[in-house]
């Protein structure tokens, strides 16, 4: 396996003393106040013209396209005004392509069946970028496809260095696959694990809960573990 | 290898098997195989309130091979399965396995991909403590029973095990 | 390379004569060797099943990786397969010492999506509970971390006193530890009668045992040695490995999500925020030391404004049936309740019927809701379809990104210090591997 120090590459991007002109993080607010939504739609939105937003439950969201991730997100972490020091996530959800069956076994809970279909697959890559000084947060999404072999990324490692392990984890879970991480490998699987669990595609797992008087339960050196609950 | 494998078939030694059965039992050494909050809860029982040291087994041993008793505290992983049974095989005879908390007796509420559904499935387990995480007096109780067990088992049940 | 230096008589050809100032010489001629040692997962030091990967230069560190993934449960992924009010069954059961503030972030997270406000009691019961939960992990903290240092005693205080904390959590959810007490809506049951007498007993019982603490580690050569300037990360590399919590609050930063992005009722309390300039171990004991004190005054706060009234949202589409108490039979049905839903309005046993076996169902949409655990900064990342269960459920576990800050906080030390390290980053593997 390779044994590359996953802080050895993104260890001189950090400053060895803390620089003057890009304040201290101190206080929350003593740098500037936090830019409202509008404002950072606004600044956004001039350098990068194609990216669509949207507000929920008070939070503020942009999608991008894979090639303008790295970009952003270096404009987010040193512009002034936005100033976001912190990646404080770096998530993935699976949406897949086709026609999905949200609920399973509807015999036996009885809860209603949801289906959704789409039309193309994707991973979406979510980043959530806050400012320590400034004190405001938002979301970055990115959607990538969900097609083993196109579902590539590049890393952002090299600005945030706690993507690493955020990468990692998406790589092993989701299977999307960021181009120029130092160390591309499972975290949370085993390292010879095939599949990645957290795809809708990929069974939760486990074994058959069988209740008494249900059908026969047997021991378990005799069950079948590779049968799967779907 | 115990005692009860270097005796020739055929001897009987009763007074001898009660004596080492019942030391056995009386300062069994648990090792340390604490993996998630059944850990927090076996480390409680080791705590003041619920004194696992009036038992003799508050010295948790961290090497394997000095200890008598794994407890598997707490939800085994597919990654952690062989580090489980490397450490099992580690320890020396006569040997015994506690599974505490369901997820090791039985995989818990995890019936999924990332568990090992039951510990039984890698290491032959003497007693199960249900539980999510148990009491320590729970604990406490299951560690009694098997030290009850321990008790009253005799060498050809032992040699048996290995 | 220094030169060897003459011994002062003549001696035989075949021995080797070595003083002091020409060690190097011998080492150098010895080949440079790095030695890679493997620390766990099955180790006594280190905070559950992490397995660190150390090359070391004789004694002292050249690189530290945490290997993680041996507590792997992909609890995740089977939040997807129940419905949201049983989510803090499962999502408890990560972060285990701290439990009620996975449950509190995933609830907070469900009704943002929800949009509903849960009753004023709720909130105030909840913020009492998370505060006695957060001294409850930091004396875990301080329990385990002593028994690594070798201090023995301190394990045994500290879960001593760990346990009053447990015996309140019980008389209010049923259990010691993993309550699944918090529910999207409120809490699950109302608060006992004798709830604010605990409280109360517990404060009082606190400060002098947290004095007894002070006394045998505050002055103690050992504990100093052991400690101070051990692990030293400055606040721009905290930021950079995305380090929060007591371990960024020790480098001087006072970044707290209570205080800077308060939620659940936080921002009607005066506290303070501890910080420490040290940025080294010793200050992380000293932040967290501070922070039980101010989780006290919070506490005091909360109970002086603790209202009557429900404990679960009104709302009746969403709200588990919570009103109900203790009968003779010591069954927890509630008489009154039963006989509305069984005798007299056939719609309400329907809405119980589905409440209970589907649950609720949350309009669709995504969040990402921080809350200040013990650890640092939780962050549920919850996306909603609009069905009656989670459709994705991410969580931000601070231990997870904490660890990646002990290869940097550990080179140029020494193994021992590697143990003082990851017990100062607390890490929990429940919240690493999920």
């Amino acid at each position: 396996m390779s044994d590359q120090s996953p802080a050895a590459e993104p260890l001189a991007e950090t400053p060895a003393q803390p620089d003057p002109a890009h304040a201290p993080a101190t206080i929350a607010g003593t740098v500037g106040p936090p830019l409202s939504h509008e404002a950072l739609t606004l600044a956004v939105l001039e350098r990068f013209p194609n990216v669509r937003t949207h507000v929920h439950r008070g939070e503020l969201t942009f999608f991008v396209a894979p090639e303008q991730v790295v970009d952003l997100l270096t404009f987010c972490r040193d512009a002034d005004e936005f100033d976001c020091a912190l990646l404080s996530d770096l998530s993935g959800v699976h949406f897949p392509a086709g026609e999905h069956v949200i609920e399973r076994q509807v015999s036996t809970t009885g809860w209603p069946e949801h289906r959704v279909s789409r039309d193309v697959g994707v991973v979406e890559v979510l980043y959530v970028l806050r400012s320590i000084t400034r004190n405001h947060w938002f979301r970055v999404s990115v959607a990538v496809s969900d097609v083993e072999g196109e579902s590539r990324l590049p890393t952002v490692t090299h600005l945030f260095p706690t993507a690493n392990f955020h990468e990692r984890e998406v790589f092993d879970m989701f299977g999307v696959v960021f181009d120029g991480h130092p160390n591309l490998e499972r975290i949370l699987m085993p390292e010879d694990w095939l599949g990645h669990p957290h795809r809708k595609d990929y069974p939760l797992g486990g074994v058959d809960i069988t209740y008494k008087n249900d059908k026969f339960i047997p021991s378990p050196h005799e069950r079948d573990l590779r049968e799967i609950v779907e | 290898m115990g005692l009860e494998n270097k005796l020739p078939n055929g001897v009987l030694l009763t007074n001898l098997e009660r004596f080492v059965s019942y030391s056995r039992s009386t300062s069994m050494w648990p090792a340390t195989f604490g993996l998630a909050c059944c850990a927090i809860e076996m480390m409680a029982a080791g705590g003041p309130r619920h004194d696992i040291g009036r038992f003799g087994m508050e010295v948790f041993r961290a090497s394997p091979r000095q200890a008598d008793l794994m407890i598997v505290a707490g939800r085994v992983s597919q990654k952690m399965a062989p580090v489980l049974r490397r450490i099992y095989d580690q320890m020396s005879d006569p040997k015994w396995v506690l599974s505490m908390g369901v997820c090791a007796t039985s995989g818990g509420m995890f019936n999924n991909y990332a568990l090992v559904q039951g510990v039984d499935h890698v290491v032959p387990v003497d007693m199960y403590v249900p539980g999510c995480p148990p009491r320590p007096e729970m604990l406490l109780d299951g560690i009694l029973k098997l030290r009850e067990q321990v008790r009253t088992s005799t060498f050809a049940e032992l040699a048996d095990q290995s | 390379m220094s030169v060897p230096t003459q011994p002062p008589t003549p001696r035989p050809d075949d021995e080797l004569w070595v003083e002091g100032a020409d060690w190097e010489s011998v080492v150098d001629a010895v080949d440079d060797e790095r030695l890679t040692v493997n620390m766990g997962p099955q180790h006594p030091s280190t905070h559950g099943v992490l397995r660190l990967l150390l090359e070391l230069d004789g004694e002292i560190v050249e690189k530290l990786q945490p290997l993680i993934g041996y507590l792997h449960t992909g609890i995740e992924k089977n939040a997807e397969y129940r419905a949201w009010h049983q989510g803090p069954t499962f999502f408890t059961r990560m972060d285990y010492v701290a439990p009620l503030y996975n449950e509190h972030a995933f609830c907070l997270a469900v009704e943002k999506l929800l949009d509903i406000r849960v009753p004023e009691r709720a909130e105030v019961a909840r913020i009492i509970l998370l505060e006695f939960n957060r001294i409850a992990s930091h004396l875990i903290w301080l329990a385990t971390g002593g028994m690594e240092l070798g201090a023995t005693t301190v394990m045994t205080m500290g879960f001593g006193l760990r346990e009053h904390i447990l015996d309140l959590f019980e008389s209010q959810s049923g259990l010691r530890m993993n309550h699944a007490f918090f529910r999207p809506g409120g809490i699950a049951n109302d608060l006992t009668d004798d709830f604010e007498a605990r409280c109360e007993a517990l404060l009082e019982m606190i400060p002098p045992k947290m004095r007894d603490f002070e006394d045998l580690l505050r002055r103690n050569p050992i504990f100093n040695d052991r400690l101070r300037d051990v692990g030293y990360i400055d606040a721009d590399t905290c930021l950079a490995y995305g380090v929060t919590g007591p371990i960024l609050r020790a480098a001087g930063v006072p970044w707290d999500l209570r205080k800077t992005q308060p939620y659940g009722g936080y921002e009607r309390y005066d506290f303070e925020v501890p910080t420490s300039d040290l940025a080294d171990c010793w200050g992380r004991f000293e932040v967290r030391v501070a922070e039980i004190d101010q989780s006290m005054r919070i506490i005091r706060q909360a109970l002086d404004q603790l209202p009557a009234g429900r404990v679960m949202v009104e709302d009746k589409h969403i709200a588990w049936p919570s009103q109900q108490s203790l009968g003779a039979d010591g069954v927890g049905n509630d008489p009154e309740y039963i006989r509305h839903i069984m005798g007299e309005s056939m719609e309400a046993l329907i809405n119980h019927f589905k409440l209970v076996t589907q649950g609720f169902t949350v309009p669709p949409g995504q969040v990402y809701l921080p809350v200040e655990s013990p650890r640092g900064e939780l962050g549920y990342a919850v996306t909603s379809t609009g069905t009656n269960k989670p459709y994705r459920v991410h969580v931000r576990e601070p231990s997870f990104v904490n660890l990646q800050a002990a290869d940097v906080m550990s080179r140029g030390g020494s193994v021992s210090d590697v143990i003082v390290i990851v017990a100062s980053l607390d890490p929990i593997m429940g919240g690493v591997d999920r």
